[in-house]
């Protein structure tokens, strides 16, 4: 059974449609590991167990019929809390929205129910989809590789739910690297889509300007299906493109040669940056370089500001949307949540406004690179995922405050600011056995090239063949 | 723009207070510290060419 837990759900698509495997089979597989191992992991908040099964004998149903199946028909996904699913709950990680019960489907659920997938439950996530949540409500999310380290975040139940083979795929949001972060903690493929790609609405708002729903899944392939159905125009929303998304499936076994890949210097030899990071990311570019991508350095001097852009634009809006909680019912809140927008809701609008200037700055940078360069290649973090204690402890001062919020190099938020897809995929681990992320970053609306990059780097590497301990 | 001298944990509490919102003793002082480090970090800002950059929403 963990064998089929752990098939890619591409692979799993077929051998039901072949009829060599049956979806109430598959769901059945996925509801035992997740109560098996979900006691000590808690990636999932609310597990759907009997309207999955339901669901799974419906589609095993339509397949005797002979029916015309989706793509991901009897596939078993789960998503993060953040994102109405109708008749169950939407908590956001927090006590405030304990007993919200969604009355909609989000249209990416709508999009993944009309595929055929089965969605399995939602899943865990810091509180409100901000990072650094002290008591996490629903239970402490744990790295797969090794339960006392940090399975990053935002979507910590994502990637720990996509690495443990908890479900079949899952959906994440990314707003300042919520996507690529525990994708690149748990060894999961993670894809923060362009902004404007994948429709927003039913999901809980973090920051208007940079979230962004996407894939976290086991493999490269897996991401880009599940794109492919969640992708696309939503009447609804005036932000998003009104135009059919390119097929990013077609071309995806189309290899390297020929692309231009920029390796960025400041977040690939920035001081903050683990040597065994380093080192991995380093033979990544050879990898490719061999595979026949054209790789060089590329110098981007505005990214060792972009954290604190990106902090002084996400914080403010997140506070703008939680004042009335804020004052009515603060109490309820994390304390590291409630901190961090309180600070954010007394930052004056001139910092705002020239936080939002010096985006404009930064983006230009990105874009001006991805006109030299098809794809820029990072680290995804600047080291492994990190001890869980090591994120409690309370700022102890304005210099500990700033290292750990404002002044750190911060590796994903450039390409939240500059709205560019970005994805991370493992490339090896560290001698203490935690995974190593890759980040590859591209033009707007080019989801296409990155995933193209990456599945040729992830099949010629066998770091996504490994299964973590859990 | 010049870091501006910082913040004290009663200012906090004050410019809090205009908005409705009241920090616990306990978060003050935390509070405190974030703000005035990310009033220090934004600072760094002044020194790019921010006349030339039209805030702009990322399009679609």
């Amino acid at each position: 059974m963990t064998d089929l837990a752990f098939t890619s759900g591409a692979e799993l698509a077929a051998q039901i449609r072949d009829k060599r495997l049956s979806p109430v089979a598959v769901v059945r597989a996925y509801l035992d590991r997740i109560e098996r191992l979900d006691g000590t992991l808690h990636a999932y908040i609310t597990v759907a167990r009997e309207q999955a099964l339901a669901e799974a004998e419906r589609a095993e149903q339509a397949v005797a019929r002979g029916d015309r199946l989706g793509p991901l028909h009897g596939v078993p996904y789960a998503v993060k809390d953040q994102i109405d699913t109708l008749g169950l709950r939407t908590t956001a990680g927090s006590r405030l929205l304990a007993d919200n019960v969604s009355t909609i489907d989000a249209p990416v659920i709508t999009r993944l129910r009309a595929a055929g997938a089965i969605l399995l439950g939602k899943l865990n996530l810091t509180e409100f989809a901000l990072g650094g949540t002290l008591e996490f409500p629903f239970g402490q999310p744990r790295n797969p590789w090794n339960v006392d380290h940090d399975p990053g975040g935002s979507s910590a139940g994502s990637g720990v739910a996509a690495a443990a083979a908890l479900a079949a795929v899952t959906l994440g949001e990314d707003t300042g690297g919520s996507i690529r972060s525990p994708a690149s903690n748990c060894g999961a493929v993670g894809l923060r889509p362009t902004w404007g790609l994948v429709p927003r609405a039913g999901c809980i708002p973090l920051c208007w300007s940079m979230d962004a729903i996407g894939p976290i899944t086991r493999t490269v392939e897996d991401a880009a299906l599940v794109l492919s159905v969640i992708a696309g125009p939503d009447p609804a929303d005036p932000q998003m493109r009104q135009r059919p998304p390119d097929d990013v499936l077609s071309g995806l076994r189309a290899g390297v040669g020929g692309l231009r890949i920029g390796v960025v210097k400041e977040l690939t030899d920035g001081s903050d940056t683990d040597p065994e990071v380093r080192s991995a990311v380093l033979a990544a570019a050879e990898t490719l370089r061999k595979l026949g991508a054209t790789v060089d350095e590329i110098t981007l001097p505005l990214v060792p500001l972009a954290g604190a852009v990106f902090m002084a634009l996400a914080d403010s809006e997140g506070a703008g949307a939680h004042q009335p909680w804020l004052r009515t019912r603060a109490g309820e809140y994390d304390p590291a949540t409630r901190r961090r927008l309180l600070a954010a809701s007394l930052l004056p609008t001139a910092a705002y406004h020239q936080a939002s200037r010096a985006r404009v700055l930064i983006t230009r940078e990105v874009l001006g690179a991805l006109d030299r360069f098809d794809v820029l290649l990072s680290p995804t973090q600047p080291g492994p995922a990190p001890p869980i204690a090591s994120g409690k402890r309370r700022v102890t001062s304005k210099a500990d405050a700033g290292g750990r919020f404002f002044t750190r190099r911060s590796y994903t938020t450039p390409f939240n600011l500059s709205a560019t897809p970005a994805i991370s995929l493992p490339c090896g681990f560290t001698a203490a056995g935690l995974p190593i992320g890759l980040q590859l970053a591209g033009r707007r609306y080019d989801e296409a090239t990155v995933l193209r990059a990456a599945w040729a780097y992830e099949q010629a590497t066998p770091w996504h063949e490994r299964r973590p301990p859990q | 723009m010049t870091p501006s001298p910082d913040l004290s944990p009663a200012d906090v509490r004050t410019l809090a207070a205009t908005l409705g919102l009241h920090p616990t003793d306990d978060d003050l002082e935390e509070v405190t510290h974030r703000l005035n480090a990310m009033r220090d970090a934004l600072a760094a800002l002044a020194s790019l060419p921010l006349d030339t950059a039209e805030p702009a929403p990322p399009t679609p």
